[in-house]
């Protein structure tokens, strides 16, 4: 071998062998990703690096993100050999911009590879703060502190009737770094002075700094047992929003609550809550990557604002006799259907009322007792126009009978409240029709007695018209099952339909067979027509009288057994005149000669053979045509 | 010694038709002579003694509408509204379409301030269904389908056999045939829809008027009322409310002591929807 050859063997050898070591030392195929910075003020450029190590044409796509705009986008590509092993690098790097402030997640997204394989990406967090706010340095999660108390002169609210519950004005307490609270809880109240079961609407806002991680598993609840609360069983309204230029996370319930007692009392809630303290750990743990962060929560109480509520006792005087407890502002309507009755008949009232105030309270308006009325209790339903529930409206559907017949005006109605605004009783007269009841009075009409909600049925006086008991036991049944809910019931019709479809399905088959029976009759029927229409031409050449009426007659019953379904020989004269005498007044001249010929075996003769062919043909085409 | 066994068989066959003769006489005698003396504490008009009576009658032999009724009427007069209107719904159930105890029924609802018939007329017709009668009458539709679809195919021998053309005969087994089918299918969906309807769990308040609520609490807020006596159906349970409408489309949770299933047993747990 010439040197060149053996330097060029050598250097292919060497060059393959490094190739195969090459390849053989490639890892597997990872995804790194960073963004930087975490945290970054509106306008802001932020860039997102994805980075696949030892794979090849990974198409990276950023998911769209809502409040995050795509500046540009640039590709890197690093090859790296170390100690024999080659790596490579493929870089794709997002510019983005965010457009609004808040908390912005990129989500997991899947990276394609060229041989096939696929990497996941993880979710990557972005919080974004108005512009010019000092965003985080290092973007690193601040060291946990615990929570921050609410100094209890914070946000007291003005004790007069707020309109709105809302709070513009809301300034966090700070901690001992200066930075706002961590986690606050703020509670507003429309107003501090309240009556005895009056029901307050009431504002809870729980705010969680933006770099806090917290959890909550409960609900904010009342400290004491001075006043009670709606159920907070909806879930609260979140929003962010930035408070001394820190953002901040919102949870805000609207509910009311309600004093039992009057006096003055302390209002403050708490609410149950736990917070990360702090993650540096989970990055120096050289087992983070495996086991995943392993965060470390504090828990507390988290106390809101403290209040006083002055809850003042109802006034005794001007308390009219039908006031149930309703405070607030109400308004009161009703109507009553049908405004023609007979006596005996019910007419239904159905009262309307609506407005501001506990309508726990509200009870259905109250009707002066009238011996010409008997009165039922009536159903309520109310519908809240609030969260707070104490906006609303509530209906009562009650009857009422006249006694007597007549123009009779109905009871008086009226619905009682406390104005909580004007301080005062207020009385809601209820204006009624007229109503004209026609028939007999009910001699002994009884009044109903008042019962603890307005009114209850009276005892049984007009149950006269009831039909009499039964004298029969009639058929005892330890259960309540009824027919449909026996098997016999559905196996009976279900035994009917499959009878049904068996009969149909047999008729179907039958009919199958049928139709290929048939098609083989009407063959083999064709073919022995052929030949006795052959005979009746060979009689009529040789002059063979019995052998052509033999075959004539042969061949038209042939075809009238099957107009009839009936055999050949079954078809005969008389059959065919009961069943069609026109045929055979046609078709007897040639039965008649038929016998004749056959029996008396007599030859030609003076008979014209060939016209009886052409006469017999006729009448057969006639019978194929039909 | 030869031991005749038919004798020691016929003994025992004696025995046991005296036996069961005797226990079947004791129980045609008991209840009816029961129901003597409920009935006759009715017209003396001691209604809680009669109602006792009957409740101990339905409770020894079982239910029946009779005895629904009855015990109905003595409730009614008695003036307990929730309790007679619970037992003419369940004889309601057990005869539907009985018009003494729709009657009785709706004088009571009347009495107790409900709507007589608080049911659309579609409603009242899927309630008084007769099962029997339309078992009767889906059967009856299916065999004469049945005929009709052998009388078609069938039309070529019964013309040989009656002497009436085949074209005429199978048009009369398909017109038969065109009135069954949209006859069966009618009553078929009718009968599906019905037991739809009817498979309900029901109830009726009792005692007090039923507080309606939000929630399937007991601080939940309160949302209405439902007045003793009235017909809900229950949707729903949870622990020990039940979500109830009634026929005004009124409803919310209520808590499961404040009604009386009309089909006894259907408050179970396993039960409710």
């Amino acid at each position: 071998m010439r040197p060149l050859s053996r330097f060029l063997v050598a250097g292919l050898g060497l060059g393959l062998l490094l190739v195969l070591g090459v390849v053989s030392a490639q890892a597997a195929a990872t995804l790194t990703q960073h963004i930087d910075p975490p945290e970054a003020n509106v306008g802001d450029e932020v860039t997102v690096t994805f980075s696949v190590q030892n794979g090849s044409g990974a198409n990276i796509r950023l998911p769209n993100v809502d409040g995050l705009q795509l500046a540009g986008t640039s590709t890197q590509t690093n090859f790296t050999i170390i100690n024999g092993s080659m790596s490579s690098a493929v870089s794709q790097v997002f510019t983005i911009v965010p457009t609004r402030t808040g908390t912005f997640t990129i989500p997991a997204f899947d990276v394609p590879l060229q041989d096939g394989g696929v990497l996941h990406s993880q979710p990557m967090t972005l919080k974004v703060v108005a512009g010019g706010a000092p965003s985080s340095p290092n973007g690193s999660a601040p060291s946990g502190l615990g929570p921050v108390m609410m100094p209890p002169a914070m946000a007291n609210p003005s004790n007069g009737n707020a309109a709105d519950l809302s709070n513009p004005n809301i300034t966090p307490p700070v901690e001992s770094d200066g930075r706002p609270a961590r986690v606050f809880m703020l509670i507003t109240p429309k107003t501090t002075d309240a009556y005895v079961g009056e029901t307050v609407p009431l504002r809870i806002e729980f705010f969680i700094r933006m770099d806090v991680i917290a959890q909550q598993d409960s609900l904010p609840t009342m400290k004491g047992s001075d006043f009670l609360m709606n159920d907070l069983s909806v879930r609260p309204g979140e929003d962010d929003l930035t408070l001394m230029n820190e953002p901040y996370h919102r949870e805000t319930w609207i509910t009311a609550l309600s004093a039992p007692r009057n006096g003055d009392f302390p209002l403050q809630m708490v609410r149950d809550t736990y917070w990360t303290k702090g993650s540096n750990g989970v990055f120096t743990d050289p087992l983070g990557n495996f086991f995943g962060p392993r965060p470390q929560l504090a828990h507390g109480n988290i106390p809101s604002n403290q209040l006083t509520m002055h809850v003042h006792a109802l006034p005794d005087e001007g308390r009219p006799a039908d006031f149930t407890g309703a405070i607030g502002q109400f308004k009161a309507s009703g109507n009553a259907t049908p405004t023609a009755v007979n006596v005996g008949d019910p007419v239904y009232l159905d009262f309307s009322v609506s407005g501001e105030g506990n309508f726990d309270h509200v009870r259905s308006p109250a009707l002066t007792p009238d011996p010409a009325w008997k009165s039922y209790v009536a159903s309520s339903k109310v519908e809240y126009a609030d969260e707070s529930r104490t906006q609303g409206n509530k209906t009562f559907h009650q009857a009422i009978i006249p006694q007597k017949n007549g123009n009779l005006p109905l009871p008086n109605a009226s619905f009682s409240y406390f104005d909580s605004t004007q301080k005062k009783y207020v009385t809601i007269p209820i204006p009624l029709p007229l109503v004209t009841v026609s028939g007999t009075s009910v001699p002994t009409a009884a009044t109903a007695p008042a019962g603890a909600d307005n009114s209850t049925p009276a005892t049984a006086s007009s149950t006269t018209d009831l039909n009499p008991n039964r004298l029969e036991l009639g058929s005892l049944q330890a259960d309540f099952v009824p027919a449909y809910r026996q098997p016999w019931f559905w196996l009976v019709q279900g035994g009917a339909l499959l009878l049904l479809v068996i009969g149909a399905l047999g008729v179907w088959i039958s009919s199958r067979r049928g139709q290929d029976r048939t098609g083989t009759e009407r063959a083999l029927r064709q073919r022995t027509l052929r030949e006795l229409e052959e005979a009746m031409s060979d009689a009529v050449n040789r002059q063979d009288a019995p052998a052509f009426f033999f075959a004539a007659r042969q061949a038209v019953q042939l075809q009238w057994g099957a107009r009839w379904n009936l055999p050949p020989e079954a078809v005969t004269l008389p059959l065919i005149a009961a069943r069609d005498p026109q045929a055979a007044e046609t078709l007897g001249p040639l039965f008649a000669q038929a016998d004749e010929v056959i029996y008396s075996g007599l030859n030609a003769g003076n008979l014209n053979l060939a016209e009886w062919e052409l006469h017999v043909r006729e009448e057969l085409l006639q019978l194929q045509a039909a | 010694m030869r031991i005749d066994f038919m004798n020691y068989f016929r003994l025992f066959a004696l025995s046991l038709i005296t036996l069961l003769a005797t226990q079947v006489g004791a129980r045609a005698e008991t209840p009816d002579a029961d129901l003597d003396a409920a009935n006759r504490a009715y017209q003396d008009g001691h209604y809680d003694e009669s109602a006792k009576l009957f409740r101990q009658l339905i409770e020894t032999h079982g239910y029946s509408a009779p005895l629904c009724f009855n015990l109905g009427n003595a409730e009614a007069k008695a003036g307990h509204l929730g309790q007679a209107l619970l037992n003419y719904e369940r004889a309601r159930y057990l005869a539907p379409g009985d018009s003494g105890i729709n009657h009785n029924l709706q004088v009571t609802r009347k009495q107790a301030g409900l709507d007589p018939n608080p049911y659309r007329w579609w409603q009242v017709v899927m309630r008084s269904i007769n099962w029997t009668v339309w078992l009767a009458v889906i059967v009856t539709c299916l065999v004469l389908l049945l005929i009709a679809v052998i009388g078609t195919a069938s039309a070529q021998a019964l013309s040989g056999k009656t002497g009436a053309s085949a074209a005429s005969i199978r048009r009369f087994f398909k017109g038969l045939s065109f009135f069954c089918v949209p006859l069966f299918l009618f009553f078929g969906f009718v009968e599906l829809s019905t037991v739809g309807f009817n498979d309900r769990i029901e109830g009726v308040v009792m005692g007090k008027p039923a507080t309606l609520r939000l929630s399937p609490f007991d601080s939940a807020e309160k949302t209405g009322t439902l007045p003793e006596g009235e017909l809900v159906t229950v949707e729903q349970r949870h622990d020990n409310y039940f979500w109830v409408d009634d026929a005004s489309k009124q409803s919310g949770w209520v808590v499961d002591k404040e009604l009386e299933p009309v089909v006894p047993g259907t408050f179970e747990p396993s039960d409710a929807k």
